[in-house]
């Protein structure tokens, strides 16, 4: 940890000794790696620095774009044996200096005023001032004590250039073991197919001095997902045309699960390190301009047999079945609801024929109701008591059976409402009628729909004899033929046209109140023969094996 | 007051004589009709002042009589037992009917109110009206007769804004920025014109949707018409005018 800081510590110490640099104008100091401070001068828009490396230790490297000049100086702990230390520099792989000792009389004391380092004391000289601008200087420092601990900077001046691929290898089994299948120079989009037999690529990088600041991704184009990254290059088992051994990752063929575009990404890792009390170092590097040092390859990856992963193949298994089961549901709750609607729509259909039929029935003329009611009226203003209260119950049996929403009545019921309705209109229109019945019927345990003649009594009254008056005559019978029930009004009246629909509310209702109880009555038919003539008209309604 | 009494049914004639020597003294009736033929013959004969007329009489109805007529000097009071369309017709011209059995009392306010015109000798123009009327399906009628103290006046619906009960007197507020007092309840209105499409917004006030301009929040919904009058809406009647207002 003090060493980390110690590469860090030295640029505020720097502030004091920089403007000792002569020629130069140098407004920042910063940490260079161990033991070294470089400054630069002031066409320095931006400073880059890392100092770790994947197998690279004791190496840092400074980025250093549009500088034009560098400083560098070294700095020692007054416990340090500086009379050991040595150092090598280099510019664009050229030695200036090699393996020099430090000169003492140099040594400055300048003060470290930091409330971590209390104001210790430490010695420092400049090992030099460099022109930057498109070279690269390293400096190697150790001390001979230890002389493997080699102390690695690097001054980047140049552009850092982007990755570039030699080689893309695909190995594959055969007979004796395996073998490898090369593209040499890959274009930005590589066209891959990979067999069973498939089971590693390999990434060749073009070789630079600085592999090590290269990392490699590949990318899911269809998730946006990294699935492989690798830091680190491996040498040895490629060796380029200047006869040097090639920088190079294996892959798995595994990661590629599916079929699809996937990109590979060599990027430097340049960036500023962070350290909590260093606001110099808020400039971390933009994504853009990552971009410009970066390489992107899309490969086109053709699976011969898809890789499933086991999650993956559940997955899929579940999906399938739940899709058949839900498909399973779906058609039996349907099949089910359908089923269920029908039951319904047939209760339903016998449900609204009994509701129509009940609201027909309901139906006596009004107009019939309130002239009865007058006429009791003029009874009573004629004081005719006796007959006022017979009329008046009989227009309360009337209006109480349209009341009572009762399905059937016994024909002795029908043949007494029927009665009471007659008299009620023979107190409007003087006529005669006459309700006869067949002897062998049983009238009170025999049962009809209820109001089912009254209809066709009411028009007989309106529309036959009404005009007629007291020669009007009615004529109802209840007939036993066969298994069937006949029911018969006649009248002597001027008849009307048959084929005509409008006459009047009382036969239209008929027609359909005799559909319904079709409907209704599945077992029995209910057929209905109107015969009418100027000088009469018959109605035979009927009731097919009804008795 | 000659009278003469039209009806189909027997019973209801010697009824409503019986009734009227009764309790009408100043109707002297001079004949019964039972059909149509006959009734026009005996107004003919006898023109009388006032003529009963059933409505609904077999196939035919009581307007026919009047149509048959050249000439109509006499009051009409209709009788009827049940009919929808007739008595509607009857009662947007503003002429007077009774509903059978007969209610005695509603029998002397209507031979005094006939009595009333006869004497101040109000021009009869309210039959024609009728008939105009009659003309018409029911859903067009377009015009109304309002009674007045001492004329009747014939306005178009669309000229009503909007009616304000008063007792059971009723104003009328009319687009000319006329104001008519007529003396029937703001309910008999409300239940005549609701066909119309007028609504009845509040116990006391009944409006013409044509003169909405927009409903405002204020005091729990009130309606603001072109003419810039404020109508409130009682709360019973809040959705059923949002629903008629949202269908124009």
């Amino acid at each position: 940890m003090k060493k980390i800081i110690f590469a860090f510590l030295s640029f505020i110490i720097t502030l004091s000794t920089v403007n000792a640099q002569k020629g130069i104008n140098f407004p920042h100091g910063y940490a260079a790696g161990e033991k070294l401070l470089m400054s630069v001068d002031s066409a320095a828009k931006n400073v880059y620095y890392a100092i770790k490396f994947p197998n690279q230790p004791n190496t840092s490297f400074n980025y250093l774009p549009e500088v034009d000049h560098v400083s560098i100086q070294i700095y020692f702990r007054k416990k340090d044996s500086v009379k050991h230390y040595r150092y090598t520099i280099l510019a664009d792989d050229e030695p200036i200096v090699v393996n020099k000792p430090i000169n003492k009389e140099q040594l400055k004391d300048v003060i470290r005023k930091d409330h971590e380092w209390k104001d210790e004391v430490l010695d420092s000289t400049t090992l030099g001032v460099f022109p930057i601008k498109d070279k690269t200087i390293t400096t190697l420092v150790y001390s001979i004590e230890k002389p493997l601990d080699i102390d690695k900077s690097v001054f980047y001046g140049k552009p850092i250039p982007k990755a570039k691929i030699e080689v893309l290898a695909k190995r594959f089994a055969t007979d004796k073991g395996v073998d490898y299948n090369h593209i040499v120079n890959p274009k930005e989009r590589i066209d891959l197919t990979l067999t069973e037999k498939d089971d590693e690529l390999t990434i060749v990088k073009v070789r630079s001095a600085i592999d090590y600041l290269y990392y490699t991704s590949i990318k899911d184009k269809q998730t946006n997902k990294i699935i492989f990254k690798s830091t680190a290059w491996q040498y040895g088992g490629y060796v380029n045309e200047a006869h040097k051994l090639s920088p190079y990752v294996d892959i798995d063929k595994s990661i590629f699960k599916k079929s699809g575009d996937y990109e590979i990404i060599i990027q430097p890792l340049i960036r500023w390190d962070r350290s909590d009390n260093s606001y110099y170092f808020k400039h971390d590097i933009s994504p853009q301009d990552i971009e410009k040092y970066t390489a992107r390859y899309t490969l086109a990856i053709t699976l011969e047999e898809e890789n499933y992963t086991k999650k993956e193949l559940f997955m899929y298994t579940f999906i399938v079945a739940l899709s058949l089961g839900l498909a399973f549901l779906v058609i039996l709750y349907f099949s089910k609801k359908r089923n269920r609607k029908k039951l319904a729509e047939k209760e339903q259909q016998k449900n609204t024929a009994k509701l129509k039929l009940n609201s027909i029935r309901s139906q006596l003329n009004p107009h019939f109701l309130f002239n009865a009611l007058s006429g009791i009226q003029n009874l009573i203003n004629k004081n005719e008591i006796d007959n006022a209260n017979k009329y008046l119950s009989k227009f309360a049996r009337l209006t109480r059976n349209v009341l009572d929403d009762k399905e059937l009545i016994s024909l002795s019921q029908e043949k007494t409402l029927l009665d009471d309705y007659l008299q009620m209109e023979q107190l409007r229109f003087g006529f005669k009628y006459e309700i006869k019945c067949s002897k062998n019927l049983d009238l009170d345990n025999i049962e009809i729909p209820s109001m089912l003649l009254q209809p066709f009594v009411e028009n007989a009254v309106k529309h036959g004899i009404s005009q007629k008056a007291t020669d009007g005559e009615i004529m109802i019978t209840f007939i036993k033929q066969a298994n069937d029930l006949v029911l018969k009004v006649t009248d002597n009246g001027n008849g009307f046209d048959t084929g005509k629909k409008n006459n009047g509310l009382g036969l239209q209702l008929s027609d359909s109140r005799i559909a319904l109880l079709n409907s209704i009555y599945k077992e029995n038919r209910f057929t209905l023969a109107i015969q009418s003539t100027p000088t009469g008209t018959k109605i035979n309604l009927t009731l097919t094996d009804w008795l | 007051m000659k009278a003469v009494l039209i009806d189909d049914e027997i019973s209801n004639l010697e009824n409503l004589q019986t009734l009227l020597e009764k309790h009408c003294p100043q109707v002297t009736i001079t004949t019964t009709a039972q059909s149509i033929s006959d009734a026009v013959d005996a107004i003919k004969k006898h023109l009388p002042d006032l003529v009963f007329l059933d409505i609904q009489m077999g196939e035919k109805t009581g307007f026919d009589v009047l149509k048959l007529l050249p000439s109509r000097n006499f009051e009409v009071i209709f009788v009827t037992a049940y009919d929808q369309y007739g008595i509607q017709a009857v009662k947007f011209a503003a002429l007077d009917y009774l509903l059978k059995p007969i209610d005695i009392e509603e029998l002397i306010n209507a031979v005094n109110k006939a009595e009333y015109k006869l004497t101040t000798q109000i021009q009869n123009s309210q039959l024609d009206f009728l008939l105009q009327q009659l003309k018409r399906p029911e859903t067009n009628i377009t015009k109304i007769a309002l009674q007045m103290q001492s004329e009747i006046r014939y306005v178009s619906l669309s000229e009503i804004i909007r009616c304000e009960a008063d007792n059971t007197y009723t104003h009328f507020f009319l687009s000319s920025d006329e104001k008519i007092l007529v003396s029937k309840s703001l309910k008999e209105y409300a239940d005549l014109l609701r066909s119309n499409g007028f609504l009845r917004t509040h116990r006391s006030h009944l409006v013409n949707p044509k003169y909405v301009k927009s409903w405002l929040k204020e005091d729990g919904g009130v309606l603001l018409l072109i003419s810039g009058e404020k109508i409130p809406i009682s709360k019973p009647n809040k959705d059923t005018v949002k629903q008629a207002l949202q269908q124009l």
